[in-house]
C-alpha cells in the first residue's frame, strides 16, 4: 500500500470526525438550512467532472455522459446554495 | 499554489460547518460555504481554461441558471422535494462520473473497487430520491413492500449472476451480461424499491439518509479522480446526513433498518374510540385561550399541507397583543425533513427563540394553560408512554396531554402515520376543533375581535 493512499484515508477519517463533531452541535431549528447546505456541497464531484473532461477521448457517448454529470453537479450546487441563503435569510432577526 | 488554494478552500468549508452551529451566524456560514467551492471549482480548472470547449462552459452556464429559477421559484413548503431532488443530482452526477472512469479501464485495481461502489451508491441515490421526491408531491401512494421483498430474497443471486452466465454462456452465445450496465441497472432499481416502500412520515430519516449516500458517493468519486477537496467535502456531507439519520431514527424509536425496511403503518390495529371527542368551535376556543397565560403550538405536517403558517403568525400575535406566552414544540420528526417545521414558521418571522425542541418543552407541560396541536398526530399519542403494545411505543412524545387544557385542530378523526388511534383527541381536557389548519386558526383570530 503507498503512503499516499494511506495519507488519503488519514484525511478521510479526520474529515470525517471534524464533521461528526461539528454537526452534533447544530440545533434543531438549523437542520433543514445545515441539510440543503450540506446537499449543495455534495455537488462538488463537479471537480471530477472538470478534471476529467479534457481526458474523456474520442467516444461521444462518454463525453455525453460527463457533460450530464457536469449539468447535474451545477444545477445541484448553484441551485443548492441559493435555496440555503433563501431558508438563512428568513433566520436573520429582524430588529 | 493550487494546494494552497485547495487547503484554504478545505479549511472555509470547516468553518463553514462551524458557523452553522448558532442561528445568528448560520447566514455567514453559507457565505463561506459558496467561497469554499468557488475555490475549490476554480482550482480543478488548474489554470489552463483553454483545455475546455464551449458545450463545456455552455452546459455550466445553462445549468447554473436553472439551478437559481429552480432555487428561486421554490416555496418552503416544497424544501422537502427540493433537496431530495437535489440529493440525486448530487448522487447521479457522482455514479456517473464513476461510470465514465470505469469504462476507461485504465484505473488500477484498488480504485476500480471503490469506482464501482462509487458508481452503485451514486446511482442508489438518484433513483431512491427520484422516487422520494414522488412520493412526497403524494404521487406514490400504494404499498409496494411485497415487492421489496422479493427483490432483496433475489439481490444475492442477481449479484452473482452476471459472473455465472458469463462463464457458461459467454463463449457460447458471446453475450456478457458482467458489465458496467448490469449492475446500473441493479443499483438504481434497488434505490427505486428502497424508497418506495417507506411511507410519507418516514420521510425526514429517507432525506437525511440519502444525503449521506450522496456525500459517500462524491468522497469515493474523489478517490477515483484523486482529489482530496472532493474525499473532504464528500465526508462532511457524508457525515451530516448520517448524524441527521441516526437523530431522526431516535427521534421515533427505531433503528435505520427498521426504518429502511419499510411497510410501517401499514398493520391494521384497533382504531375505535371508546367514547366520542369533546367538539369546539372557533369562538369557544378564543374565549378560553383569551383566559390562558401560556400557550404552546404544536405544528406538524398538517400546518404544511394547509399552507397555515400565516394564520400561525396571526394568532400569535394576536396572543402576545394580549400579553399571553406563545411557545412552539417542535417534535424533530415533524413535517417531511429535519427542521422543517422550523424553516415554514421562520418564514413567517416567528423568533427561533420561541421555538422549542422535546426535551426543552417537556418539563413545562404540566404548567401549561392551552395546547393547540396543529396536524400533528403520531408525536403527540400518549400511547407511546403507556401502551406497551402499541408500534409507536417507546418513541418520544411531546406530553400534551400533561397541560391544563389541549385544542386539536383536525379535519377529522382518521388515525396518523402509525395507523392507530390517538387516546389524546378523548382525554377529558382535550377539545377538537374539526376544521383545516389554515382556515381553524383564521376563524379563532376573527373570534379574538368579538370577544
Amino acid at each position: 500500500m503507498e503512503t499516499i493512499f494511506l495519507l488519503t484515508l488519514l484525511i478521510t477519517f479526520l474529515a470525517s470526525f471534524i464533521g461528526y463533531e461539528l454537526i452534533s452541535k447544530i440545533p434543531q431549528t438549523l437542520h433543514t438550512p445545515l441539510m440543503s447546505g450540506s446537499n449543495a456541497i455534495s455537488g462538488i464531484t463537479l471537480i471530477a467532472a472538470i478534471l476529467i473532461y479534457p481526458e474523456v477521448g474520442e467516444s461521444q457517448f462518454l463525453k455525453i455522459i460527463v457533460l450530464t454529470a457536469l449539468a447535474l453537479a451545477t444545477i445541484n450546487i448553484v441551485g443548492g446554495f441559493s435555496v440555503t441563503g433563501r431558508i438563512l435569510e428568513m433566520f436573520k432577526k429582524n430588529d | 499554489m493550487i494546494e494552497i488554494i485547495l487547503l484554504f478552500s478545505s479549511v472555509l468549508f470547516i468553518f463553514a460547518l462551524k458557523l452553522f452551529g448558532r442561528p445568528s451566524t448560520a447566514h455567514r456560514a453559507n457565505t463561506f460555504a459558496i467561497l469554499a467551492m468557488g475555490l475549490a471549482v476554480f482550482s480543478a480548472f488548474n489554470f489552463d481554461f483553454s483545455k475546455y470547449d464551449s458545450v463545456f462552459y455552455i452546459t455550466i452556464f445553462v445549468s447554473g441558471l436553472l439551478g437559481v429559477v429552480i432555487s428561486k421559484r421554490v416555496q418552503m413548503t416544497q424544501m422537502p422535494e427540493l433537496v431530495g431532488l437535489f440529493n440525486g443530482f448530487g448522487g447521479g452526477a457522482s455514479g456517473a462520473i464513476a461510470y465514465v472512469e470505469l469504462s476507461k479501464s485504465t484505473l488500477p485495481l484498488s480504485d476500480y473497487f471503490v469506482a464501482i461502489f462509487s458508481m452503485a451508491i451514486g446511482m442508489f441515490t438518484f433513483s431512491g430520491s427520484v422516487v422520494a421526491v414522488l412520493k412526497l408531491r403524494g404521487k406514490l401512494n400504494a404499498n409496494y413492500s411485497t415487492i421489496a421483498t422479493i427483490f432483496t430474497a433475489f439481490l444475492p443471486p442477481l449479484l452473482l449472476l452476471p459472473g455465472i452466465w458469463d462463464s457458461l454462456f459467454l463463449e457460447r452465445w458471446g453475450i456478457s451480461i458482467l458489465t458496467l450496465e448490469y449492475f446500473i441497472l441493479l443499483s438504481l432499481i434497488g434505490g427505486i424499491v428502497r424508497v418506495a416502500v417507506i411511507g410519507g412520515a418516514d420521510m425526514p430519516v429517507v432525506i437525511a439518509f440519502l444525503n449521506s449516500l450522496s456525500g459517500i458517493a462524491a468522497m469515493s468519486a474523489g478517490f477515483i479522480v484523486n482529489s482530496i477537496i472532493l474525499i473532504i467535502a464528500g465526508a462532511l456531507v457524508g457525515a451530516s446526513g448520517i448524524i441527521l439519520t441516526l437523530l431522526m431514527c431516535s427521534a421515533m424509536n427505531r433503528t435505520i433498518l427498521q426504518v429502511l425496511k419499510g411497510g410501517f403503518g401499514s398493520t391494521k390495529v384497533n382504531n375505535e374510540y371508546e367514547k366520542d371527542p369533546i367538539s369546539t368551535s372557533p369562538e369557544d376556543v378564543a374565549i378560553q385561550l383569551s383566559y390562558a397565560e401560556s400557550v404552546v403550538i404544536v405544528p406538524g405536517y398538517g400546518m404544511a399541507v394547509a399552507q397555515a403558517q400565516a394564520a400561525v403568525k396571526e394568532l400569535t400575535n394576536t396572543l402576545k397583543d394580549k400579553d399571553i406566552d406563545v411557545k412552539f414544540a417542535i417534535h424533530p420528526v415533524a413535517g417531511r425533513m429535519p427542521g422543517h417545521m422550523n424553516v415554514l414558521l421562520a418564514e413567517v418571522d416567528i423568533d427561533y427563540d420561541d421555538m422549542y425542541t422535546l426535551e426543552e418543552i417537556n418539563r413545562e407541560f404540566s404548567s401549561i394553560d392551552v395546547v393547540i396541536v396543529l396536524g400533528a398526530n403520531d408525536v403527540v399519542n400518549p400511547l407511546a408512554r403507556t401502551d406497551e403494545t402499541s408500534p409507536i411505543y417507546g418513541m418520544p412524545i411531546l406530553d400534551v396531554d400533561l397541560a391544563k387544557q389541549v385544542i386539536i385542530v383536525k379535519r377529522s378523526m382518521s388515525p396518523g402515520y402509525a395507523g392507530i388511534a390517538n387516546p389524546l383527541f378523548i382525554n377529558d381536557n382535550s377539545k377538537m376543533l374539526f376544521a383545516d389548519a389554515k382556515e381553524g386558526l383564521e376563524k379563532i383570530v376573527k373570534s379574538f375581535e368579538l370577544v
